[in-house]
């Protein structure tokens, strides 16, 4: 009885009294507060990551480039003795080091450009000469001018944070034009080394590449296999959840536990009945690297793939049984293509954690002093990651620009890796 | 309508898609196979120089790696890794064979238990060979206080239990009344690196006898716990602060607070010398000269250890080490970078040791 009464009594709402004026002002104010916050929060993420980018450009952009000296050299007159059929031999570069060849150079250095000479000059100076020669036997005989490395202590004289007897040198070789800046090739060519000037990244790189080869080859037919059995053989029954919450558990395990485990199991000796097995695998090399990453990521291109399978609509199947496909058909001819741009998607990202990774790999070796870069899967190697730290432990002052500009190789690696992600999504996604 | 047909082109599309996806995956796992297949068969064949060790030695192992490279290419590259004199001493001490290293960098002696476990796995003959000398300097910020101090200063302020007290020492002053009052803050290296074995055993252990007259008592004593306890173990109450084996991160530490002090080695402090000056002990600041003659308490022979029995089957690992001998003499690369280079008679009698191979006498280890 009194309900309708009582919505009879109920008037419209006044918008204009001052407690409902209030009240929507209190709802525009949050909406306001709530989408500065939003803008907020993303203007601070932006700021780390511009000041990120900025300080590892301002700091590594003179690590691509080399300052070279114009270095005028007479080989004969100065005394190297060596025949032209010697350079022809493999023992060549054993004939000119014992030849004294950076004596010569050092002697030249000091001749053209004054007493403090031979310390402009990078110690890799005389292996410039070396593969000038190497490349041209007939400058033995001739008077020739060769492009070497300046030293880092030259280098930061330039950039104006140098000692007074190196911004001499500087405002003397300026003057006679000796001076030439390039861009350093030999950063993405070389690999490591002790003197700032001739380090590269190319070893890492190598190393890197070389060990994702083998993560990709390991982690992406068995965790996609894996995804395929439970999402569409398995039966569901308590050992599938467990292994499903083991799955899910593995893939947050910090990355230092995988290492622990893959030094144990393929670098550990085993005693098996009083006989011991040596180590499965090769300290330090890719494979071992990335064999131990592979099982790091496994779990995560599992869930990927099988998040990617379920999003696959049943119809499909359905129909694909409906007119005969057997059951690996179906699986092989309309699922997995169907669910290959997730699965790609999240194998891409975490190849791209992998590449980023440094703990495990500091654990199995891979944080060596290697001059060249590997051969091959077996060679002993360093990877990115690991390189970069290695370059910012160095007592050398030049390796801080290095360092950063190893940082910017790793970061357009890992971009690059990422647009490729985007790509394939986008090439590949179906929308139903 | 539309959107029907391109769900049916894509359904297409993806079938043929599909086959090719299957005989991609057989190619991959075959190449897996094949890889997996063809590094099980290496392994045994010859191998590179192998090194593993201190991270003091590590500069200088690495720039006679570079140069052993350098002097005839197609040689294999040498692997170095720093990881710590105790570290690398206990990995050398494992076993004789591929996997395991055959040189051993140590900023500190070999100990007679490392010696007693490497004969435990048939390590067999050692090569100790002494490649020059580094000091463990002090240093602080050129902006610091121009501290200068004492054995016994840095033992009092250091300590874990000086005079066999707990450490309560908060600034320098505390510690002795002509020092400013400073907080006492140390930043060094933890305590896997030999680099902190010398620093307790060349500044804070002489300090200990030199402050409490019953410390060489202990030191005899047949259980060396109450020695250790007082004179060698490192206070962890704050004033000392393990910056891990990167040295590089005291120095920024030493640039940021003008106040603190770092150890490290000698190398570091010359590299920095814009930035950073010895704390002079004992009146003797750490320079190249006062630590090649001996005066500066804090210096230290720099090891190597190879193993005998891998100098045949590695090749090339006798000539790594004849030239290691070619380059640490004065004014030559090693001293360049860091080294002070040890004096003639013992450089002479290091370079008969590699001539000769004479290996390593196990009775003049502690």
């Amino acid at each position: 009885m009194s309900k309708p009464a009582a919505q009879a009594e109920r008037r419209p709402t006044d918008w204009n009294s001052p407690a409902m004026q209030k009240r929507i002002r209190r709802r525009y104010a949050a909406e306001r507060r709530f989408r500065v916050l939003g803008a907020g929060a993303v203007i601070l993420s932006a700021a780390f990551l511009g000041f990120l980018l900025l300080t590892m450009v301002a700091q590594g952009w003179r690590g691509f480039t080399v300052t070279e000296l114009a270095l005028p050299i007479d080989l004969k007159a100065d005394g190297l003795k060596i025949e032209r059929s010697q350079l022809a031999t493999p023992a060549a570069d054993l004939a000119l080091a014992s030849a004294g060849l950076e004596d010569v150079v050092d002697n030249a250095a000091t001749r053209a450009f004054g007493a403090d000479g031979a310390t402009y000059l990078a110690p890799s100076a005389w292996l410039a000469v070396r593969g000038a020669v190497k490349r041209d036997p007939s400058l033995l005989e001739r008077r020739t001018t060769v492009y070497v490395p300046a030293a880092t202590g030259f280098d930061r004289a330039l950039a104006g944070d140098g000692d007074p007897a190196m911004e001499a040198g500087v405002a003397r070789l300026t003057r006679q034009g000796a001076i030439h800046r390039g861009f350093n090739w030999t950063f993405l060519s070389e690999s490591d080394s002790t003197d700032p000037v001739a380090v590269g990244v190319w070893g890492a790189l190598k190393g890197s590449l070389l060990t994702m080869a083998i993560t990709f080859l390991i982690a992406f037919p068995v965790g996609v296999l894996s995804a395929i059995y439970l999402e569409e053989y398995a039966p569901k029954n308590r050992w599938t959840d467990l292994i499903e919450v083991s799955i899910n558990n593995l893939a947050a395990v910090p990355s230092i536990i995988f290492g622990l485990l893959g030094l144990a199991m393929f670098l550990g000796t085993w005693q098996i009945g009083g006989h011991s097995f040596g180590p499965m695998l090769p300290r330090s090399a890719p494979l071992v690297g990335g064999v131990t990453l592979a099982l790091m990521i496994m779990p995560v291109i599992v869930i990927a793939s099988r998040n990617a399978i379920k999003g696959v609509p049943p119809s499909i199947r359905d129909a694909a049984l409906g007119i005969g496909a057997s059951p690996i058909q179906v699986v092989f001819h309309h699922v997995l293509p169907l669910a290959m741009p997730g699965i790609l998607t999240g194998t891409i990202i975490g190849m791209a954690r992998a590449l980023g990774e440094t703990a495990p790999l500091l654990l199995i070796g891979m944080r060596a002093f290697i001059v060249t870069a590997p051969g091959g899967f077996t060679d002993p190697s360093t990877v990115l990651p690991v390189q970069i730290f290695l370059w910012s432990d160095e007592v050398s002052r030049g390796f801080v620009e290095k360092t950063s500009a190893a940082i910017l190789v790793l970061l357009a690696v890992l971009l690059a890796m990422n647009g490729l992600a985007i790509y394939l999504r986008n090439k590949f996604e179906t929308r139903w | 309508m539309r959107g029907k047909r391109g769900a049916d082109s894509a359904i297409r599309n993806t079938a043929i898609l599909g086959e090719q996806e299957v005989t991609m995956l057989g190619r991959l796992a075959l190449i897996a196979f094949g890889t997996l297949a063809l590094s099980a068969c290496d392994g045994s064949a010859t191998r590179e120089i192998r090194v593993v060790g201190s991270s003091t030695v590590y500069p200088f192992t690495t720039a006679v790696a570079e140069a052993f490279v350098n002097a005839r290419s197609g040689r294999k590259a040498p692997v170095v890794e720093s990881i710590g004199s105790g570290a690398g001493l206990r990995r050398f001490c494992e076993g004789v064979g591929a996997q395991f290293p055959d040189i051993a960098n140590a900023s500190r002696r070999m100990t007679r238990k490392e010696f007693d476990r490497c004969e435990q796995n048939q390590v067999g003959e050692i090569l100790e060979i002494v490649i020059g000398l580094d000091g463990v300097a002090l240093a602080e910020s050129n902006q610091g206080p121009k501290l200068r101090l004492s054995k016994r200063d840095v033992y009092l302020a250091l300590a874990a239990n000086p005079m066999g007290k707990p450490n309560t020492a908060r600034t320098w002053h505390d510690v002795n009344p002509a020092l400013p009052a400073i907080p006492i803050l140390v930043m060094g290296p933890p305590s896997t690196s030999g680099t902190r074995d010398a620093f307790v055993e060349l500044m804070l252990a002489p300090g200990c006898l030199e402050a409490d007259p019953n410390a060489a008592k202990l030191k005899t004593e047949a259980d060396p716990a109450h020695y250790d306890a007082e004179c060698r173990r490192v206070r962890d109450d704050g004033p000392y602060v393990d910056k891990g084996e990167n040295d590089n991160l005291i120095v920024q530490g030493l640039a940021q607070n003008p106040n603190a002090l770092g150890i490290f080695g000698y190398s570091y402090l010359e590299e920095n010398q814009n930035r950073l000056h010895g704390v002079p002990i004992e009146g003797v600041a750490p320079t190249y000269a006062s630590i090649a003659d001996g005066q500066y308490p804090g210096a230290r022979p720099l090891y190597l250890y190879v193993k005998k029995r891998h100098l045949k089957a590695v090749p090339g690992l006798k000539d790594f080490l004849t030239l290691y001998a070619t380059l640490w003499g004065p004014g030559g690369p090693l001293v360049k970078r860091g080294l002070i280079a040890a004096p003639e008679a013992m450089r002479a009698e290091m370079a008969k040791r590699v001539a000769d191979l004479t290996p390593l006498d196990p009775a003049v280890l502690k």
